[in-house]
């Protein structure tokens, strides 16, 4: 043995029994394709499905981000507890951690252009709007305090509303009706795109002291905010939060007797400390605070607070677990194909007890078998993950052809992959154990 | 001469089901290098038991056993693989080539476990296959092969190593008397020209006479 000394290499018997196991493999071409069907099918389903999961995650997230970062709301849930039209501007003075607020004015109301005649959705600004939601003007520009301030008669138009009037062309600086009042446009906004941004793209937007006057309103129910963080979003929620409850203080006793009174004091002078100042008060850190939490789903509230990163990382959150639950789910079904690769793994090392035996006495070791057989099991494993990812992708693709918003999720791929060859490696060892361990003498004699 | 194999006292038993059967019972043996011994007994008489001794495929259960000036009978079975690879080259009565594998790539496994390359595997392989006059099949599957001809293949792959002893389980029990004479054919000119130590087990006189020795056991003694 000593001559061939210097042409030994111990990659030489690796080599070898990769071959082997991949002879193993393609010594059944039918078995071997059912087996790796097994895993396919697992990983596609579980791309595709926590791809669906994703896809509706993000379709939520990129909802609620069309409508600002760093929003604050402040929503009154009872007209009789509806803010005083310049109330913001006190909360920005209060608030430390509030940069931006307007008042809201959310109504329907006729319009006339040129001939045509329709209903419109109207929403009431100040000048901050476009700062508030990040909304950008792709032609004219925004109104501007004096024109909040002056009532003025102009109109900014959502996106499909403006490209519906001239066929595409520009309207600014034409003039529609709306409820009676002759408007200019002044500025058209940027598109956000269908179901984002509230159906902005939709609306006409004037200020909300023209928007009062349309509604018939003296007050509103809604303010929105916004911060330079989500530290201050944060800091402001917990601020107003506390204006709120101390105002609602009054409240409580004033609003079974008169809503209108209570309505115009509470509105005027929200800081008189009027007996019991709430407990909680002392708590100023800013901690998301969940009884302020919900304003669209929870009427129970009088005076909601929140701030859309609240509402993002709760929908995120609800989506993440739906996906992961989705994912497990297709999960399990990847486990049965690895439970398929071990019984075929069990049947081949039977099968093939007298090569294992001849082998043995050819000089092979416990561990080349050992290997062997765990190869085969990866090679299933390793051929029935690549080809489920890319089946799990096409059928990404076919879901986003019809309609259903997918997308191929790196952790899908990442929690499949781990899935598949764990589960190629886990229920490959016994049956390799079994063929490695098999006594030489019994290997040999058994047929 | 020097002794290849040396069995002082060798007794094996093993389960079968409930019962413990007591196949060797005190074996002693000593085997020349280039002598060509054959095991002859009925069946149970435990030849079979014995060969697999020797050929390290099982470990005795009291026994002292040398194997080409190696102490076998302690060693664990990696150990024992590695003997196997380098001293031992077995020639079985059914062939048991690897059917996916043609002629020479059979030849070279034991060569392969040794972890020897390519170029000078093919070499000896080359040759072992001419000497067993199979030069030209080299490329065959064993499917393409007589059962002669994969006899011949089979024992190319015991004598590429160039192993201590060649063992054989009845190395022409499966083929018909003129193919079974012309592979002992093959073994006397392994033995005489090479000077190979062969043992085989066999039930056939005849077969048995080819060698220079027949050992003869009978329930577990040798006669």
């Amino acid at each position: 043995m000593k001559e061939y000394e210097g042409s030994k290499s111990s990659l030489v018997r690796l080599y070898f029994t990769a071959k082997m196991a991949l002879n193993g493999l393609t010594s059944n071409l039918l078995r071997t394709f059912l087996t790796v069907l097994g895993i396919l099918i697992g990983v596609a389903s579980v791309v595709s499905l926590m791809g669906i999961g994703e896809g509706a995650r993000r379709t939520v997230v990129e909802q609620f981000e069309s409508l600002g970062k760093n929003v604050v709301i402040v929503k009154s849930n009872q007209p009789a507890l509806n803010f005083e039209p310049e109330e913001y501007i006190e909360l920005l003075d209060r608030v430390d951690g509030l940069e931006y607020a307007t008042s809201i004015v959310n109504t329907e109301t006729n319009i006339r252009w040129r001939r045509s005649r329709g209903e419109i959705e109207i929403l009431g600004v100040n000048e901050q709007y476009p700062i508030i939601r990040d909304h950008e003007l792709i032609d004219g520009n925004f109104f501007s305090s004096l024109h909040v301030k002056q009532r003025s008669p102009v109109a900014i138009l959502g996106y499909n509303v403006a490209v519906s009037l001239l066929n595409g062309r520009s309207p600014v600086g034409q003039s529609m009706t709306i409820d009676g009042i002759s408007y200019r446009i002044i500025g058209v906004l940027a598109r956000k795109g269908n179901g984002k941004g509230e159906g902005i793209d939709n609306k006409v937007i004037i200020p909300y002291t023209s928007a009062m006057k349309i509604d018939g309103n003296r007050t509103v129910s809604e303010i929105w905010g916004k911060s330079d963080s989500p530290e201050n979003a944060a800091l402001s929620i917990v601020q107003l939060g506390r204006i709120y409850k101390r105002q609602l203080g009054i409240y409580d006793k004033d609003t079974d007797t008169g809503g209108e009174d209570g309505n115009e004091g509470g509105g005027e002078e929200p800081g008189i400390p009027i007996e019991e100042p709430i407990k909680e008060v002392g708590t100023a850190k800013p901690q998301p605070q969940s009884q302020n939490n919900p304003i669209f789903d929870n009427s129970d509230d009088l005076i909601t607070v929140t701030s859309l990163n609240q509402l993002v990382k709760e929908a995120d959150n609800a989506n993440r677990v739906m996906t992961l639950l989705l994912g497990g789910i297709a999960a399990v079904s990847l486990l049965v194909g690895g439970l398929g690769i071990m019984n075929i793994m069990l049947v081949a090392v039977s099968e093939r007890t007298s090569e294992i035996g001849v082998r043995r006495a050819l000089g092979a070791k416990k561990y080349d078998l050992l290997i062997q057989f765990m190869l085969e099991a990866l090679y299933v494993s390793i051929i029935g993950c690549i080809i489920g990812i890319a089946v799990g992708i096409y059928v990404i693709n076919l879901f986003n052809r019809n309609g259903l918003d997918a997308v191929v999720s790196l952790q899908a791929v990442k929690i499949s992959t781990v899935v598949a060859l764990t589960s190629g490696l886990l229920f490959g060892v016994y049956p390799a154990y079994m063929a490695s361990n098999l006594p030489p003498v019994e290997a040999l004699n058994r047929k | 001469m020097d002794k290849v194999i040396k069995m002082d006292n060798i007794y094996k038993n093993y389960k079968l089901g409930q019962v413990n059967v007591e196949a060797l019972k005190g074996i002693n043996l000593e085997v020349e290098k280039g002598e060509f011994i054959s095991i002859m007994g009925p069946s149970g008489s435990g030849k079979s038991t014995l060969l697999n001794l020797i050929g390290c495929l099982d470990k005795p259960t009291k026994g002292l056993y040398e194997l080409d000036g190696n102490r076998v009978e302690k060693l664990n079975d990696y150990q024992l693989s590695e003997i196997r690879n380098n001293f031992l080259g077995f020639v079985f009565q059914s062939f048991n080539l690897l059917s996916s594998l043609n002629a020479i790539k059979n030849v070279e496994i034991p060569l392969i476990y040794r972890g020897i390359r390519k170029k000078v595997r093919k070499e000896l392989c080359k040759e072992a296959l001419e000497v067993v006059g199979l030069g030209d099949r080299m490329h065959h599957l064993p499917n393409q092969l007589s059962g002669g001809q994969q006899q011949r293949v089979a024992i190319a792959r015991a004598i590429v190593g160039k192993p201590a002893v060649i063992l054989a389980d009845e190395p022409t029990g499966a083929l018909d008397s003129k193919t079974g004479n012309d592979i002992m054919d093959i073994f006397q000119k392994l033995n005489k020209e090479n000077n190979m130590t062969i043992v085989q087990v066999t039930h056939e006189e005849d077969i048995a006479k080819i060698g220079n020795r027949i050992i003869r056991l009978i329930d577990g003694y040798i006669q």
